[in-house]
């Protein structure tokens, strides 16, 4: 994207990416790297499930934009253990309700089999089932709204220049809900 | 071999020592070597050089692993670091980790601390109002604390000496609680903010003015501003990262390179101080000891006059370490008031509420500052059961928000049309709490931290002035927001929030007319030994209920011009 590559730019300029002290190493998320507690096909499901709450249309949906790698790294992080466990079961569970109830992976389900799936264990009381479901559909949702897709595009998010106006009139559209 | 120690000894003597790099110390950087001393700075953690030592600066919100947020791991090996508001994911390089920093908490106290080049003055709030006559006439009115050696007066001219350098928006109020600066242009209130200033004016006839807060913030950058290297503001409120633009006032950005530049600054990062040296033949200070950071290895420096600019509690530690036979229980520590009388601002409580009007307006962008209600309780008058008052932050916003019940495409749809809600305010309560000699630090007999010096132990409480005011700012804010058209009032008070987590610690070396109830004299000596000067929130008699940062910068460049004169009399 043209204006990341510019503000890259200005971070060389200003020498503040080019000449990072040696304290602060492991302090970009690439040197994080990707934070996985999931099996390879469990991870892939995941995906599965985050793309079911957020599909692609014309826009991308939340697989693409990786919102399931946030997921697992947020449980991992900043969720503790009894979160992890409700994560590993909870995808545990969805596959085994699908198999039951459609015969198939959840993976081979179409969106309608896929959503009523996650329904099905969203009315479960069992931590494996509502608790899962409304954990990872919110960090889905906070994922996909502050994505770099979603905050350019729709917030338009601009880090700088910036500007204050403390009474503008609220933009009609987004009065009527269609922003 | 004597050649070398007298030549070791000469680099390690300076004209003057400066102890700390923060806020303060930056200003008696400045100050001291513009006055042409070479000056010595001492500081404890790392350096951070403007710019170049700020990883985060740049970064876009996405690109933090987690979008801000601050690990399990970390909150449960930091609990107190990871309890200060702006110790985000972006930040956590220049907050003090718990376990390297070791405090005893007699009572609950949360130190937050920035051990590096800059200090505090990298991630503080930014709000600078001048304190006024009620404030330092305080303590002789009401009969608290001591009374101040200084009025209001004698900082008056050190303020607008400060503010044009440094550069602070406000506007230009014409209030006598809260008295008027060197200004640039003032941000601006949101319509809702300005609908509660006017409510005010007419419910309670100007007594109760609601301003726009007054910030270190360069809204309009002078000549004097760009000679440092600094530019516009750019809105981002990114501050505690740093800012690549100098938008704000930091030590790093500004008074540190100014004195860099006169070329008789000497800048030592890694440098714990440990105590200060006490010459008893010549009846004064001649140095300080400092134990490497890393090698743990002691040297002394040497200057003829010392600067104390550790941060308040610091400072107290570093004065009650420096025993000598003259002074056994800590530098200039005769009558035995050094570490107490430390007081805070109460932060404790907040309030919020919403407003159902002004539908068709939000605001755009984003603004580095506040709404600010000064002091108005027991001003002119005593009129209320406790002592003192307090001033309030107040903020608005008119957040949106989105449906999330569906899934699927309906989801997702409505997550591209968010809906504005309710205009949101919300008010936060700073209390001056009053000085009491139960509120102390003292040196553990026992526990040391890695550089062999005693752990501090913090003994510091709310009291029952402060319970009152709670109410008070309760009962007063929910009358002069319902008055106004605000619903849904709502009180968070946390009781237990511990002091500390307001970093607007002050006092224990407190500045008095008498030696026999205070430390420092009027010019920030130290009673007894004359070449030592404390200026920042160690020196403060009292509290006020303004932020305190301003006034530390005044009181520095005052007592280093005050020091550099006595010098050149041939006094120090």
């Amino acid at each position: 994207m043209q204006r990341r590559s510019a503000l890259k730019n200005l971070a060389m300029t200003l020498g503040s990416l080019a000449s990072l002290p040696a304290w602060a190493s492991g302090w970009t998320p690439d040197s994080l790297g990707t934070v996985s507690t999931l099996s390879i096909s469990e991870e892939a499901l995941l995906g599965d499930i985050v793309e079911t709450f957020i599909p692609t249309t014309t826009t991308p949906g939340a697989k693409s934009l990786n919102v399931h790698l946030f997921v697992m790294r947020m449980v991992k992080d900043c969720y503790g253990e009894p979160a992890q466990a409700t994560l590993q079961k909870g995808i545990a569970l969805l596959e085994e309700t699908s198999q039951q109830t459609y015969s198939k992976p959840f993976s081979e389900g179409d969106a309608a089999q896929r959503m009523d799936l996650l329904a099905k264990l969203s009315a479960l009381t069992d931590p494996a089932g509502q608790a899962f479901v409304s954990m990872v559909k919110k960090l889905t949702i906070q994922g996909y709204m502050n994505s770099e897709y979603y905050l350019v595009n729709v917030e338009k998010f601009n880090m700088a220049p910036g500007f204050y106006h403390g009474c503008v009139p609220v933009p009609k559209l987004a009065v009527n809900g269609t922003n | 071999m004597s050649f070398l120690t007298i030549d070791s000894i000469k680099d390690r003597t300076f004209d003057a020592i400066v102890v700390g790099s923060g806020i303060s110390g930056g200003w008696a950087a400045k100050e001291l070597t513009g006055k042409g001393l070479r000056t010595l700075v001492l500081e404890r953690g790392r350096d951070v050089k403007h710019i170049t030592d700020y990883p985060t600066t740049l970064m876009q919100p996405w690109e933090f692993a987690h979008l801000g947020q601050l690990s399990k791991e970390y909150i449960e090996a930091n609990p107190v670091a990871s309890r200060c508001y702006a110790n985000r994911e972006d930040a956590t390089h220049f907050f003090v980790q718990d376990a390297e920093h070791p405090y005893v908490q007699e009572k609950p106290f949360d130190w937050i601390r920035g051990y590096h080049v800059g200090g505090k003055s990298l991630m503080w709030a930014r709000g600078t109002q001048r304190w006024s006559e009620y404030d330092f006439e305080g303590p002789a009115r009401d009969g608290f604390a001591v009374d101040w050696p200084i009025r209001y007066a004698d900082l008056a001219p050190w303020y607008s000496y400060v503010e044009k350098f440094a550069g602070i928006s406000g506007n230009k109020d014409g209030l006598s609680v809260l008295p008027d600066g060197e200004f640039l242009p003032p941000h601006e209130q949101s319509c809702v903010e300005k609908h509660f200033s006017d409510q005010m004016a007419k419910q309670y006839k100007g007594t109760r003015p609601v301003i726009i807060g007054r910030c270190a913030h360069l809204t309009k950058p002078q000549p004097i501003h760009y000679q440092q290297g600094r530019a516009q503001c750019q809105n981002r409120s990114l501050c505690q990262r740093g800012c690549p633009y100098g938008g704000y006032f930091s030590s790093n950005s500004s008074t540190l390179p100014w004195a860099a530049k006169t070329g008789k600054m000497t800048l030592r990062p890694d440098s714990v101080v440990h105590s200060i040296i006490y010459d008893e033949k010549l009846g004064k200070a001649s140095g300080v000891r400092v134990v490497d950071a890393h090698t743990k290895q002691m040297t002394e420096y040497y200057a003829k006059i010392i600067f104390l600019n550790a941060a308040c509690l610091n400072t107290n530690l570093v004065l009650l370490n420096s025993k000598s036979n003259r002074f056994p229980s800590g530098l200039g520590n005769d009558n035995g008031l050094l570490g107490k009388y430390v007081a805070f601002h109460n932060f404790r409580t907040t309030i919020s509420a919403e407003h159902e009007g002004f539908q068709d307006s939000t605001t755009a962008g984003i603004r580095p500052n506040g709404s600010y209600i000064p002091r108005f309780r027991n001003v002119l008058k005593q009129e209320t059961d406790f002592l003192r008052g307090y001033a309030a932050g107040f903020g608005s916003s008119r957040p949106t928000s989105v449906d999330t019940s569906a899934m699927g495409e309906d989801l997702k749809s409505s997550l591209m049309q968010p809906k504005y809600g309710n205009w949101r305010v919300s008010s936060h309560m700073m209390g001056e709490t009053i000085p009491k000699e139960s509120n102390y630090v003292a040196l553990d007999s026992v526990l040391t931290d890695a550089w062999g010096i005693p752990q501090l132990k913090i003994s510091v409480a709310y009291d029952d002035n402060d319970e009152k005011m709670i109410a008070d700012f309760h009962e007063q804010m929910t009358e002069m927001l319902t008055v106004s058209g605000f619903t849904n009032i709502r009180t968070h008070d946390k009781p237990d929030k511990a002091p500390g987590l307001d970093i607007h610690e002050m006092g224990g070396v407190r500045m008095g007319k008498d030696p026999k109830t205070s430390m420092l004299n009027k010019w920030n000596q130290l009673h007894n030994c004359k070449n030592v000067f404390v200026t920042d929130g160690a020196c403060m008699t009292s509290t006020s209920t303004q932020n305190p940062s301003l006034t530390f910068m005044a009181i520095t460049a005052r007592a280093a011009d005050h020091a550099v004169k006595e010098m050149k009399r041939g006094m120090l």
